[in-house]
């Protein structure tokens, strides 16, 4: 390039020029593709760290309300079933009893790690239940669906034998229908796919749970 | 010259410049100082000095075109990056805002956490009365029963040594002066009742008509409407926890009264059935 610059001709002078832009270029054009990729592969690296950020559920979500509530759902299901397999008389009320609290413990477990995932915190700004469409009114007394007052509570705690059997089946059936009804929601309105997924399997078990909770309760006259 | 031209000789002598340096075979642009304006072209290797008015303009243009459009692009691609990935990590960072920073922020908490850590330690269990400095008891050794933290809603005083294992647990305890007025009562009993990890109770000898409790923090308010209340519970329910959102609340103590139950040895609790 220097070479072609010492041509003092008015057309030399033109393609010397030109050669001389071309060399530059190239060397630009080197140094530009090298920035391209470096800004294209940090866009995509941010872009690949955000999208999880607008995509998950977020604080007022169905999915949020869902795990939230659903929590507090279940850990009274997770006493009715300690009770059942200290208290109960019935070896089925008993074997029911453990693996209700088993199983609905680890599913709060899963509730409240992907509340941690999602970067949201145990508790809602909203009230219980606003999450599910006509959810609000369904509260009664601070209890979701189904849910077991403190008196009826109180009076399982205290109960034993036949009577304490007939009455955890029947509180822990009613509380299974309200937590179905409660899936229920999460499976019509909620969009995570994980959160359908495991929604559905609560559903399953539940279900079943139900056929066998009414079956006992049958056997023993209740 | 000469040599570097393609073809050079046949062209070359149309029109002859200024003549200064043409006779050296040494880059132009080395002997060009005189000319001031030649260097703003990037090094544009042409002694421009002869034609007036002539050509010269043309090569100049282009050079410049062709720098402007790749460098704003770049500048604007730039900018867009840099405030893509700005604007994103200043929304990670404000979300990953830890919880403790924002309980901090609430006016009025006390952070035992951070005044003192022997204090919040967990897991110290001791049987019988234990005598507490902060009161409401914040945090400390408990008895190993822990007070029934299910959205309970006890109308009487509870032991500190049972409730403050609840803390450990993750629960928010909403303390009341007995003297608190009943429509006051009912609005704190509505934050607590169905929910669980939360549990409400008179207690006696308060400086505030209201004082929170999680593990290792203290809220006291003056009256039931105070929007700090909802705060506190938002910010400190199960995150407080050092045990984390499955530590049990059920399966504990049902009753009231300010004697602690856990007696030691091989005895369990005295739990009355009610």
């Amino acid at each position: 390039m220097t070479a072609a610059v010492t041509t003092d001709t008015e057309l030399d002078e033109v393609p010397a020029a030109d050669d001389g832009g071309r060399g530059a270029m190239r060397r630009f054009g080197t140094l530009a593709v090298a920035a391209a990729v470096v800004v294209g592969l940090l866009l995509g690296y941010a872009g690949g760290l955000l999208t999880p950020t607008f995509t998950r559920p977020g604080n007022n979500s169905v999915e949020a309300g869902f795990a939230r509530d659903m929590t507090t759902h279940h850990a009274q299901a997770v006493a009715m079933g300690l009770l059942a397999f200290q208290q109960g008389q019935d070896p089925e009320v008993r074997q029911i009893g453990a693996d209700i609290a088993t199983g609905q413990q680890g599913e709060i477990g899963t509730m409240q790690t992907w509340l941690r995932l999602w970067k949201l915190d145990p508790t809602g700004d909203q009230p219980p239940m606003a999450w599910m469409s006509d959810g609000a009114q369904s509260i009664k007394n601070g209890l979701m669906p189904g849910m077991a007052t403190p008196e009826e509570m109180k009076k399982l705690r205290a109960a034993t034998g036949r009577e304490f059997d007939v009455l955890f089946l029947q509180l822990m059936i009613r509380h299974h229908l309200g937590g179905v009804h409660m899936i229920r929601g999460v499976l019509d309105e909620g969009h995570d796919k994980d959160v359908l997924a495991v929604a559905q399997i609560m559903k399953n078990t539940q279900q079943n749970d139900l056929a066998n909770l009414q079956a006992a309760l049958k056997r023993l006259g209740g | 010259m000469s040599i570097s031209t393609p073809g050079g000789p046949e062209r070359r002598p149309t029109v002859v410049s200024t003549g200064k340096k043409p006779a050296a075979g040494r880059p132009a642009a080395a002997d060009k100082p005189a000319d001031g304006k030649a260097g703003a072209g990037k090094g544009t290797p042409r002694p421009s000095a002869g034609g007036k008015g002539r050509k010269p303009v043309a090569p100049v243009k282009v050079s410049q075109g062709r720098s402007w459009g790749p460098i704003a692009l770049f500048v604007a691609v730039g900018v867009l990056a840099v405030g893509i990935i700005g604007v994103g990590a200043w929304a990670v960072y404000r979300g990953s805002q830890p919880w403790q920073k924002r309980a901090d922020a609430i006016k009025g908490v006390v952070d035992y956490r951070k005044k003192d850590k022997e204090l919040v330690t967990g897991g110290r269990h001791q049987p019988g009365p234990i005598k507490y400095d902060i009161l409401p008891p914040v945090a400390g050794p408990h008895n190993d029963s822990w007070q029934n933290c299910m959205g309970d809603v006890y109308d009487a005083p509870i032991a500190n040594e049972h409730a403050v294992h609840s803390l450990e647990h993750g629960t928010v305890w909403i303390t009341y002066r007995p003297d608190l007025p009943a429509d006051q009562v009912a609005k704190l009993k509505a934050r607590v009742q169905g929910q669980e990890k939360m549990m409400l109770s008179p207690f006696e000898g308060l400086d505030k008509p209201i004082s929170l409790q999680a593990w290792g923090f203290q809220l006291k308010v003056d009256n039931a409407d105070d929007s700090r209340i909802d705060e506190f519970i938002k910010t400190l329910r199960v995150n407080a926890s050092v045990e984390g959102p499955t530590a049990l609340c059920d399966q504990g103590i049902t009753a009231t009264g300010t004697t602690p139950r856990d007696r030691g040895g091989s005895q369990m609790p005295e739990q009355p059935t009610q």
